[in-house]
């Protein structure tokens, strides 16, 4: 297969820039912030780190911990997205239309109703099992016997589910009185990153990624559609189901640590198609960076409008886009 | 002079121009049938003449004034309408949705006064469908179900019917008959009848009169023995094909036919 | 061409329907913290019950409870409207986003601090439906394809993504509120009955009166919406404009009922359901079952909501949305006709 061999010129340039897009603003993300901290002081917190330095500990606490969830976050959800659009041949899903955050969230809920202080795998896994729980709700639901994912129907499935799942969550925090951190959970803001996070959530994210990476040529077979897969040989009953819960894990993870954010799944995955094309071996990696710079970025811009919730700053660029998407007519990839 | 005239009919969908500067007629108590290959444009030239479709330039005039310009109720009282495989609310009786095409003629709250249940049951005897009167419609046939639709098209009263390719979906056996019952009304009631058709042989068959369409323009319009021709079928639809006499009814009917340019057969398949 | 087994069905599951709602009322309104019996609430209804019985029956529960009868048949009535505009049985103003404008105006009202408690109450439903109205507008203007007209499918996926957007702006709002203000709309996205005087009663009918005998003018217009665009438009209705009024009507009918009882969602769609189940989808038939449908479904939810838990409330939109999402779910599993 010509296909497979060589990686196009191009990719590798848009790729590039894209890292380094990432860098910048990472950076400006460390730098920018309530308390002022010039470049040296950061340097100096990362290289030489001095615990006695209320500054240090800002940067390292704070600052860095928080900028790195973001990025998690923003690469579990864009990669999530992607699996999902493929896997549905669906290029309005999104891990927050399609269940997979509200049922995240009610899980986590019920967790901390029974017991407050948990432990954060031991939150991933509720997490996990919570997206699991509404993803198979509304996929089961939302494909139709006829002609299998129907985009439509899938959304409103979704939009059912998360109406559910969400009243759910709203009766057992009123219930238990949970009430301040299910707002934490329905705004989602990742101020509250700590390094004990991280320290489970880059593995797991990082192995996710690099299986997505594996399996892209796959998923560029998957996307033709489940006859023609098939047609080539294709293993469909293990790659799609597979594909799916690699995508709910991310999704579990991210509302884990930031509670819920709409949008990042359906518009990056896009943005990368359009620079690259429908070939999975380029849109997977594209996509993690992509998805990184715009959460990291997004919560910057939070940050500096006096923390405003970062989702909110996503869904006012997200909910245009997914406008624009409908209004062109693109319902299917 | 025939009551249902187009001229320089300008017609598209966005930008896209369909149809440009067309001049039609469609010639009274006579079947019309449109036909042409795929995306010539002869279903929007259909749903422009009877005001489903905006046209962009020209008009469109029946008895003399614009039908684009006159109340839409009033148009449903002169033309009624048959649209390609239309769907319908679950649940829906027969009865009910053919009492719809008497709308036209309602005011307020839609009270069916006793000419309108007449006109109703008319409809239905006529179609063959009374015995169907309370059953739900989705629960009947393609071929039953179409006759429905006429149903409601009839209980319009108008002089006038526009089918879009109104045997699509049936097999053979109702598709002869759906274009009998069109037949029937044409001879009885005098209708005018314009359709869109796929089948060459059925309009052949079924049709006084024939609009025949290619790439947006009319390549003739005529009585069916002046303008069928070998050489209008090969520039049409791209085909040689040869005329006979179709022995059950005496019209002309294309038969042996292959591709003009055989250029399809040419690719060579190792 | 109604036919008559039919509509002495209709006027049978009229008749039955209003016995329910009426024991429904009468379960709702002898629960609660003070406990009225039987006997003394029927002899204060009839104008023969003791003075305190009375005050309570007519200064706390009586207003609460015809704020929730009339908020259920407005929910139930708008969602049917949508459903037969939008010609998608999955449609309603919850849905749609079309709650969540409302409450996004609400909150950004509220924002702006221009709160005089002695007209709070009758301006508030006008800054909801205007908010709602602006949001199916948006939804109209985004759906709308020139030479195409309105595509129904669109109006749907645009109204969920604009939900998404509104009740997350309406929860970064929250972070400007005081305490008061945060908590309010955080128990009117949950859908809480808070309107429970007789002045909300006051603000809230003649929007009843006007808008409900409109639509059931426009029953036989709406019959014809339903068939299919090209049927409509070939029978004379004008369907942009018809379709046009008819949201906007609905939308104000929905927007003034979630100003008074928070966002409540899916009675508009259950409540037409289950009207068209008995009758068909002829509207003369079934916006009456509808419209009672809809207000007993709501004071089942609020009573159960008041009275379920052995201590606190749960909010009569979290009822609904527990008993509705699945029903949405159930009628998406059957039908095809999305």
């Amino acid at each position: 297969m010509e296909l497979k061999n060589k990686i196009p010129f191009h990719f590798s340039i848009i790729f590039t820039i894209a890292c380094i897009i990432l860098v910048i603003t990472f950076w400006i993300s460390i730098v920018y912030g309530n308390a002022d901290i010039d470049t040296s002081t950061i340097l100096n917190a990362i290289f030489n780190y001095d615990p006695e330095d209320v500054n240090h500990n800002i940067i390292i606490d704070v600052r860095i911990p928080r900028d790195i969830g973001a990025l998690l976050v923003g690469v579990a959800l864009a990669v999530s997205g992607a699996g999902i659009q493929s896997v549905t041949r669906n290029s309005l899903a999104d891990p927050s239309l399609i269940g997979l955050n509200s049922g995240a969230a009610l899980m986590l809920a019920l967790t901390y109703a029974v017991s407050p202080v948990i432990t954060f795998p031991l939150l991933i896994l509720t997490g996990f099992i919570g997206a699991m729980l509404g993803g198979t709700m509304v996929l089961m639901i939302g494909s139709s016997r006829k002609d299998g994912f129907n985009p439509v129907r899938l959304i409103l499935a979704g939009a059912a589910v998360s109406a559910l799942l969400s009243a759910a969550s709203q009766a057992i925090a009123l219930y238990f009185r949970l009430n301040q951190s299910l707002i934490f959970w329905s705004s989602g803001g990742v101020s509250g990153t700590t390094w004990q996070q991280l320290y489970t959530g880059i593995p797991v994210v990082a192995i996710i990624v690099v299986i997505f990476i594996l399996i892209s040529g796959q998923l560029s077979i998957l996307n033709l559609g489940e006859s023609i897969a098939k047609g080539l040989g294709q293993n469909v009953k293990l790659i799609r189901p597979g594909t799916m819960l690699l995508s709910m894990l991310l999704a579990g993870i991210s509302v884990a640590i930031v509670g819920q954010i709409a949008f990042v799944g359906l518009m990056v995955p896009h943005i990368s198609r359009f620079l690259v094309g429908t070939d999975y071996k380029k849109v997977i990696p594209l996509t993690a960076v992509l998805g990184g710079c715009l959460v990291v970025g997004a919560d910057t811009v939070a940050r500096l409008m006096g923390e405003a919730p970062v989702s909110a700053i996503i869904s006012f660029i997200g909910v245009p886009y997914f406008l624009y998407l409908i209004k062109k007519g693109g319902r299917t990839i | 002079m025939n009551r249902l005239t187009g001229r320089n009919l300008t017609i598209a969908y966005g930008n896209k121009v369909i149809i440009e500067d067309l001049d039609i007629e469609i010639p009274d108590k006579k079947i019309t049938s449109i036909i042409g290959p795929n995306g010539c444009g002869k279903s929007t030239l259909l749903k422009a003449l009877c005001r489903l479709l905006p046209i962009k330039k020209g008009k469109i005039a029946l008895d003399g004034t614009d039908i684009n310009k006159s109340a839409s109720k009033e148009i449903a009282k002169k033309i009624a309408i048959l649209p390609q495989s239309p769907e319908v609310a679950d649940g829906l009786t027969v009865g009910e949705l053919v009492s719809y095409g008497r709308y036209p003629y309602q005011k307020g709250f839609g009270r069916l006064v006793p000419e309108d249940v007449e006109v109703i049951d008319w409809a239905l005897q006529v179609t063959g469908i009374t015995e169907f009167k309370h059953r739900i419609i989705n629960d009947l046939s393609g071929g039953q179900k179409q006759r429905v639709w006429i149903a409601m098209a009839l209980a319009q009263k108008t002089d006038i019917i526009f089918l879009d390719e109104p045997t699509t979906f049936l097999d053979i056996a109702h598709q002869l008959e759906i274009l009998e019952l069109i037949k029937e009304l044409n001879q009885k009631q005098q209708t005018t009848i314009v359709m869109v058709l796929h089948d060459i042989n059925q309009a052949i068959r079924f049709s006084d009169y024939m609009i025949t369409m290619k790439d947006g323009e009319v390549i003739t319009q005529g009585n069916i023995p002046e303008v069928l021709s070998s050489q209008l079928l090969a520039e049409v639809f791209q085909i040689d094909a040869e005329l006979m006499q179709d022995k059950l009814t005496g019209k002309p009917m294309i038969a042996n036919y292959q591709l003009v340019n055989r250029k399809y057969s040419k690719v060579e398949i190792k | 061409m109604i036919d008559s087994k039919l509509k002495r069905k209709q006027i049978i599951v009229c008749l039955v329907l209003t016995v329910l709602l009426f024991l429904a009322v009468t379960w709702s309104i002898t629960s609660g913290e003070y406990k009225m019996d039987l006997s003394a609430y029927l002899k204060t209804l009839i104008g023969q019950g003791e003075f305190k019985d009375n005050l309570i029956l007519m200064e706390f529960r009586m207003p609460r409870m015809l704020i929730t009868l009339l908020a259920g048949m407005a929910l139930s009535m708008s969602g049917a409207i949508i459903q037969s505009i939008t010609k998608n049985p999955l449609a309603e103003s919850g849905i749609l986003g079309i709650n969540a404008g409302g409450g996004f105006a609400i909150a950004v009202f509220i924002v702006i601090g221009q709160v005089n408690p002695n007209t709070f109450i009758y301006v508030l439903p006008l800054i909801s439906a205007a908010g709602g109205i602006l949001t199916a507008l948006l939804i109209f203007l985004f759906s709308y394809n020139k030479g195409k007209g309105i595509s129904p499918v669109n109006m749907v996926l645009i109204g969920v993504g604009l939900s998404a957007a509104l009740s997350g702006g309406s929860i970064t709002m929250m972070r400007k509120f005081n305490e008061d203000q945060a908590e309010f709309i955080a128990a009117w996205m949950a859908g809480n009955i808070w309107g429970d005087e007789w002045p909300f009663v006051l603000a809230f009918l003649p929007w009843i009166l006007i808008i409900i005998p409109f639509l059931f003018f426009k029953s036989n217009s709406l019959n014809i919406i339903n068939t299919n665009d090209q049927t409509a438009k070939s029978l004379g209705v004008n369907l942009d404009k018809e379709r046009l009024i008819l949201l906007i009507a609905s939308v104000i009918l929905s927007s003034v009922a979630v100003a008074v009882v928070g966002s409540i969602g899916f009675i508009g769609l259950m409540g037409p359901h289950i009207a068209k189940s008995f009758v068909g989808p002829r509207h003369q038939l079934f916006l009456p079952i509808a419209l009672l449908t809809g207000a007993f479904l709501l004071v089942v939810a609020d009573t159960v909501g008041q009275t379920v838990l052995p201590i606190g409330t749960i909010p009569a939109g979290i009822v609904v949305a527990i008993i509705g999402a699945p029903y949405f779910l159930y009628l998406m599993y059957k039908t095809n006709a999305v």
